[in-house]
């Protein structure tokens, strides 16, 4: 075993950790109070080659591993939570399913802008009816002559306001349900494409996340991404990689909220003695020590399987729910470390609480990772249920 | 253009802690490139970028050196050069002109070079100034606007940061500009530059290959003692039911330590 980074790695981690704490981190609290996108961080992350860190370099990528994109995830989110998750939707979900599966053609009229920066990409998977089941997609995509017409709504669509492209989840062939699902690229300011208002979140305030509406939607032919009636598949493949980058984005938070409450329990003092010196206090900092330590080495872990090429759907469902769920400790147990201070939007705990909170809900919920793990130990039971 | 960086790393500030025997405990050291270094770094890309030619960045150390030099080269540098001699370890900031000298002799072609007023870890200002005199070129120090670098008029016009004042002057080309703070934002390495960076072959030059006598660098300064730093005072939250209360006792704690 090996558990030193590559000089690449670290290399990648550094700039990404230099760039967050100087250009990211003082933002976030702006970010979170107005809602606003931190379009400025994006352009700067552009210049930097961060949007396109995963993909080749012929599309303009920078061709890093897995483990670097989870690395990179890890400081971004130390930063700012709205803007990792914006990060990762543009990376992960509207950029990832190109690189996997796209035409040649594709790749340069849709992937290279998107890691280049040019704009945002965004992947349109959840609906009101099919969200954890998103086997029950009921958005549809009939052709007509060359084209696409594609009818539905999205909910919860991360970037979808501000993204160059979506990558759309549809219906194509009804009658055979997961069978007819096919993934398809959108373009923006193609007509019968809008957008609900942007949600008024618990956390991730400064992340668009917003309904979109497909009203006759017309796309050409070629627009089609991967096969036909694979959609499914293709999109449990690109979830499975998101997986880990959620659970880095996780680590990022609770390294944060870590940090806050060692500060605070070495300076506070209650008794004349700082409160770090009370067990009770520094239980929970042990705790957190645990729990961060565990997340990464199960998310480093999953990341560096995926490196191999290996198989890593499972290790990838086991470090995003331990990860999230850690993380999710983490921040409640910084709040309680600061005390009053901590329920005060004053410090940032109570922000990163609220923002780690969706990580146990988006891309596959607790339950889902559960069932998942579950799954791949006992087997499915689909005869039964 | 061809424009000559020389760098050098040194720990991020306060990373370093010194031994109960004096020494430098090297365990915590985070190494970053010197701060004003970092601008003249990027002074010489953002005039090379404006006027076409060529960055080539130096440094003169150990193998530990090469992060510095790579994130150089990821920040957009053409070449790096290590010169790496034992013979130079210990070598004061005087004879680090002059091996600084013997490498700008050694490139032959170049039009400017850019180095930092001072390291942020020895604090000279020795080294820009005897590397111009050793070369026998004009230097401008504490240059914090470039106002002209034009290779083809052989012509530099650049604004000098003096204590209280600044002035404009004019040198012809090639000369010496060292930086001070503020002078440009230096730009962060390209991530998509990393993997070049990283497979960028860089030549390590010895005294020898500089035509140097190792035993004519010896260290002339010994270093006597050390005395670290005073530890810093514990901070304290302080506590009122408003702010004017808070303010209030601030104030008077302020005071009470002479602060104010």
């Amino acid at each position: 075993m090996n558990f030193e980074l590559t000089e690449e790695q670290q290399f990648i981690q550094q700039t990404v950790r230099d760039f967050a704490q100087k250009e990211i981190a003082p933002r976030s609290a702006h970010i979170d109070a107005t809602g606003e996108f931190p379009h400025a961080i994006f352009r700067h992350m552009a210049e930097l080659g961060l949007l396109g860190l995963p993909f080749p370099e012929e599309y303009g990528g920078a061709e890093a591993d897995a483990l670097s994109v989870a690395l990179a995830t890890e400081e971004i989110a130390r930063g700012d939570g709205s803007t990792a998750l914006a990060y990762l939707a543009h990376i992960g979900l509207g950029s990832t399913p190109l690189h996997l599966f796209g035409t040649e053609e594709q790749k340069r009229r849709f992937l290279t802008p998107a890691a280049q920066g040019e704009y945002m990409a965004a992947f349109g998977l959840t609906e009101p009816q099919a969200g954890s089941d998103a086997g029950a997609t009921r958005t549809t995509a009939r052709l007509e002559g060359d084209e696409w017409v594609i009818n539905g709504e999205k909910l919860w669509i991360t970037n979808a306001p501000i993204a160059g492209h979506i990558i759309v989840a549809a219906l194509t062939d009804k009658e055979q349900g997961r069978k007819g699902i096919s993934m398809i690229i959108v373009p923006r300011g193609t007509p019968g494409l809008s957008f609900g208002k942007h949600e008024h979140k618990m956390g991730l305030r400064g992340s668009m996340s917003t309904a979109v509406f497909l009203n006759d939607v017309r796309v050409p032919k070629e627009n089609l991404l991967g096969q036909r009636g694979r959609g499914y598949s293709h999109f449990l493949q690109v979830l499975d990689g998101g997986r880990i980058t959620i659970g880095a984005m996780a680590i990022g938070l609770a390294q944060t909220a870590y940090e806050t409450a060692v500060k605070y329990a070495q300076q506070r003092e209650t008794f004349g003695k700082p409160i770090g010196a009370y067990q009770s206090v520094s239980n929970m900092i042990a705790d957190m020590v645990v729990g961060l330590e565990a997340a990464r080495l199960l998310v480093y872990k999953v990341a560096w399987l995926k490196d191999q090429g290996q198989p890593f759907s499972h290790a990838a469902a086991v470090a995003k729910l331990y990860a999230t769920e850690a993380s999710e400790k983490i921040c409640r147990d910084a709040i309680q470390v600061l005390g009053g201070n901590g329920y005060s939007s004053e410090y940032p705990v109570e922000r990163l609480y609220r923002d780690t909170r969706l990580l146990t809900i988006g891309e596959g919920t607790s339950e889902i990772q559960r069932m998942v793990i579950a799954r791949h130990v006992l087997g499915s039971f689909a005869a039964q249920l | 253009m061809h424009a000559v960086v020389f760098i050098k790393q040194v720990p991020q500030q306060n990373s370093v802690k010194i031994t109960p025997d004096k020494q430098i405990d090297a365990s915590g050291i985070e190494p970053i490139i010197s701060l004003f270094d970092e601008y003249a770094l990027e002074e010489a890309l953002l005039q090379v970028e404006k006027n076409g030619g060529q960055v080539t960045v130096v440094t003169i150390g150990g193998e530990e050196q090469i992060d510095a030099l790579r994130k150089a080269l990821a920040m957009g540098a053409n070449q790096a050069i290590l010169v790496n001699d034992p013979a130079l370890a210990t070598i004061g900031s005087l004879d680090a002109a002059k091996v600084g000298a013997a490498v700008v002799k050694k490139l032959g072609d170049f039009d400017a070079i850019f180095c930092g007023k001072q390291s942020t870890d020895d604090e000279t200002a020795v080294f820009g100034p005897a590397l111009a005199r050793y070369l026998g070129l004009p230097v401008l120090s504490y240059v914090f606007k470039v106002h002209e670098l034009d290779a083809n008029a052989r012509r530099v016009v650049v604004d000098r940061a003096m204590e209280t004042t600044t002035e404009t002057v004019e040198a012809s080309l090639p000369a010496v500009l060292t930086t001070v703070k503020d002078l440009n934002q230096p730009r962060y390495p390209s991530l998509l530059k990393i993997k070049k960076a990283q497979k960028a072959d860089i030549p390590r030059w010895t005294a020898a290959d500089l035509g140097l006598n190792p035993t004519e660098l010896a260290p002339k300064v010994t270093y006597l003692d050390r005395v670290p730093p005073p530890p810093r005072p514990k901070g304290s939250i302080i506590d009122g039911a408003s702010a004017q209360e808070k303010a209030r006792k601030l104030v008077d704690a302020l005071v009470d330590t002479q602060v104010i």
